[in-house]
């Protein structure tokens, strides 16, 4: 058994949302694994903080079994006692050393409450902002310190308040001070790159106020949640916590009889489904909404189903009350084919890989299968029960988007297109034809402001062509650029079909004679179109242009990273000691291919630094 | 006061998973003096679980004196 399915196995012991002591003990289990953590791949292994108002320690084994439920070692740091600003604001300390992926900060109602009642009930606009103005600062300090994404709570009133019927229209009120300070706290975050607002008020309000604060907890030692809010907060941090190092799904693969749509289609007819704007079939248009929430946020959406295909496109083209229509699609697999076999193909058709995947069936039997067969792709149980669906998608923890860019909102068009392209691929008579008849365009552009997000999201989920798989964010970006230890490069790509948007980054280090690759990456998207090639030759010239003679790179290796070792490989660069390669600037194979048209300004010099647009 | 091997088995496995420890550890001694493991968040853990899987709740007085398991065990026998 490998190290994912030892975690998974170890999860399974603890039901989701069970009771607190089964997941200590299923915490204990995990440290008690011998070897266990060193045998998680590197990019499996996650680091959460945690800074709280009150006593969060109760949280701890929950991340972590939650975290070992989606296949991932999660180690936690949790900061002292009510500490979170001396924390934040620390120039150095255990915070800064732990350097998490995520750093989650919750600050509680029962906290602004106190606040408020020491302030004398202030006027909610000024409560709201003398609540906040600290923690941002706080938040800002650790931003250009520390790693990471910085995650805030939105704030819930503690209790049901007695301040009456009309504390609604009276600005002094607790009442009007909580969505007061939910706006402000929205309205900070979201002009923050990294900062996000975790929606503790939804998780609440599923859980029920009173079964999610435990008051005797509370006040006997300020352990304000309930095992059981305890244990749902801590399955959706993992999936934020996921999201942020890229291991989140991209791709949800939908069946279709009794899952997209009611009845069976075979048998029922197109006219004989349950899809509409009433009962039965409104529950499954609901469910198509969420799905469609979840592919404007550019997860992608996908069908495998046991259908005689033409029958099943028709309904999807033509039923007039389908929502999620051919276009949504990134691709299909409709036909008698077992299910196992078909998640593989499409996967291999998105170049994703299988971990990427979540697959949704209403058969029990089609999941175990899958299940069976590939234990790495997230099969979730759906309800039994239609009118479930769409709630039920909506709180499942792992389905979560951290990032959009451009890219991502067009995903879907991008693999249309590449269905074309690969019909040209396999009519081209050569592979230097093919990639003469692409009429490709690259652009290689220092970082700015305009690609620093989708940058980061790249670091953030690029497996396969990656040298290192260095998830570097944001802060580390611009201070490393800014004081000049690394340039950092963006690779644009288009060709004849489309426009793939910024597809991959370099990073390197000028040290003089040798200059350093410390990362370089590529979307898989824009895999074997020769654009590598291209953007190591741009490092090339910079590096002879400085009057360096030699060009060193770092390969690490993540067991599924092989396409960069190949590169490398590719374009002459030998082993020197384990992981590290270099070769010469003055012997030819770095040149940029002549098929790869120039995009804009690429040739020019670029100097160190993020430039500002 | 008699001991009831129900109570008393499924106890021991509470205090054992609370703590982190196998529950072959949680001997009567087992406690705040004897553990490093037992904290006195640990303790307040371990009451809240014990009141919730038990149906019980102690007084004041009584979550001070909590401090062992054998201390549990005494007060859950006499309920």
């Amino acid at each position: 058994m490998n190290a994912t399915a030892r975690l998974r196995e170890i999860a399974r012991a603890v039901p989701p949302g069970g009771d607190w002591p089964s997941y200590a003990a299923a915490a204990a289990s995990l440290d008690a694994a011998e070897g266990l953590r060193d045998a998680v791949p590197e990019n499996r292994r996650v680091r959460i903080a945690v800074l709280a108002s009150f006593t969060a320690d109760p949280i701890v084994p929950c991340l972590r079994v939650e975290g070992a439920r989606a296949g991932m070692w999660v180690d936690v740091y949790l900061g002292p006692y009510r500490q979170y600003m001396q924390e934040l604001f620390a120039e150095q300390g255990g915070l800064l050393e732990f350097a998490p992926h995520v750093t989650f900060v919750a600050v509680d109602g029962d906290a602004m409450w106190d606040m408020y009642w020491a302030e004398g009930r202030p006027p909610a606009a000024t409560f709201a902002a003398h609540a906040l103005e600290p923690l941002m600062a706080a938040v800002d300090q650790f931003r250009d310190r520390g790693s990471g994404i910085v995650v805030l709570h939105d704030v819930i009133a503690p209790m049901s308040l007695a301040e009456g019927a009309l504390a609604f229209a009276d600005e002094r009120s607790f009442s009007s001070c909580v969505p007061a300070l939910n706006r402000e706290l929205r309205a900070r975050a979201a002009e923050r790159p990294g900062t996000l607002v975790f929606p503790l008020a939804d998780v609440v309000a599923e859980v029920g106020r009173r079964l999610a604060f435990s008051r005797r907890q509370h006040y006997r030692g300020h352990v304000t949640w309930s095992d059981r809010l305890t244990a749902e907060v801590a399955a959706r941090w993992v999936g934020y916590a996921a999201a942020a190092v890229g291991l989140a799904p991209k791709c949800i693969v939908l069946d279709l009889d009794n899952t997209l749509w009611g009845g069976v289609l075979g048998e029922d007819g197109a006219h004989g489904i349950a899809i509409g704007p009433q009962w039965p079939g409104r529950e499954f248009v609901d469910f198509q909404r969420q799905l469609l929430d979840l592919q404007r946020q550019g997860i992608l959406l996908a069908v495998c189903s046991k259908n005689n295909e033409p029958e099943a496109l028709a309904v999807i083209r033509d039923h007039p009350d389908m929502l999620i229509r051919e276009h949504h699609l990134a691709g299909w697999r409709i036909d008698w084919e077992d299910k196992a076999s078909n998640l593989r193909r499409l996967a291999a058709e998105l170049n994703l890989g299988l971990e990427h995947l979540l697959f949704i069936d209403d058969s029990p039997h089609e999941r175990a299968w899958v299940r069976e067969q590939i234990p790495e792709l997230a099969v979730p149980d759906l309800p039994a029960d239609p009118s479930e669906y769409a709630v039920w998608l909506g709180s499942l923890p792992s389905l979560v988007v951290l990032q959009q860019t451009e890219e991502d909102r067009r995903r879907t068009e991008l693999y249309r297109e590449e269905r074309v392209r690969e019909q040209a691929r396999i009519e081209a008579p050569s592979q230097e034809s093919f990639l003469r008849s692409l009429r490709l365009r690259v652009g290689i552009e220092p970082l700015s402001d305009a690609t620093m997000t989708r940058t980061v999201q790249l670091f953030a989920k690029t497996n396969q062509f990656n040298l290192t798989t260095r998830r570097h964010d944001e802060p580390t970006l611009r201070r490393q650029t800014a004081e000049g230890v690394w340039r950092v490069h963006t690779l644009r790509v288009a060709d004849r079909f489309g426009d793939f948007g910024i597809a991959g980054a370099v990073v390197v280090e000028p040290r003089g004679e040798a200059w350093h690759v410390e990362s370089l990456l590529m979307s898989c998207r824009v895999i074997g179109k020769s654009v590598e090639s291209a953007l190591i030759a741009a490092v090339a010239r910079d590096a002879r242009r400085a009057g360096a003679t030699r060009l060193t790179a770092e390969f690490i290796d993540s067991g599924r990273n092989a396409p960069a070792r190949t590169f490398l490989a590719q374009h002459g660069f030998g082993m020197l000691e384990d992981g590290l390669f270099a070769r010469s600037l003055e012997e030819p194979g770095l040149e940029w291919p002549d098929w790869i048209s120039p995009w804009g300004d690429e040739r020019a010099s670029v100097t160190a630094g993020v430039e500002t647009t | 006061m008699t001991s009831n091997p129900t109570t008393d088995d499924s106890l021991r496995l509470l205090v054992a998973q609370v703590m982190g420890v196998p529950p072959d550890k949680v001997t009567d001694d087992f406690g705040a003096d004897t553990a490093p493991a037992w904290t006195s968040l640990k303790q307040l853990m371990l009451i809240s679980q014990v009141e919730s899987r038990f149906g019980v709740v102690f007084s004041n007085q009584e979550v001070g004196e909590l401090t062992s398991y054998r201390r549990f065990a005494e007060l859950l026998r006499n309920r």
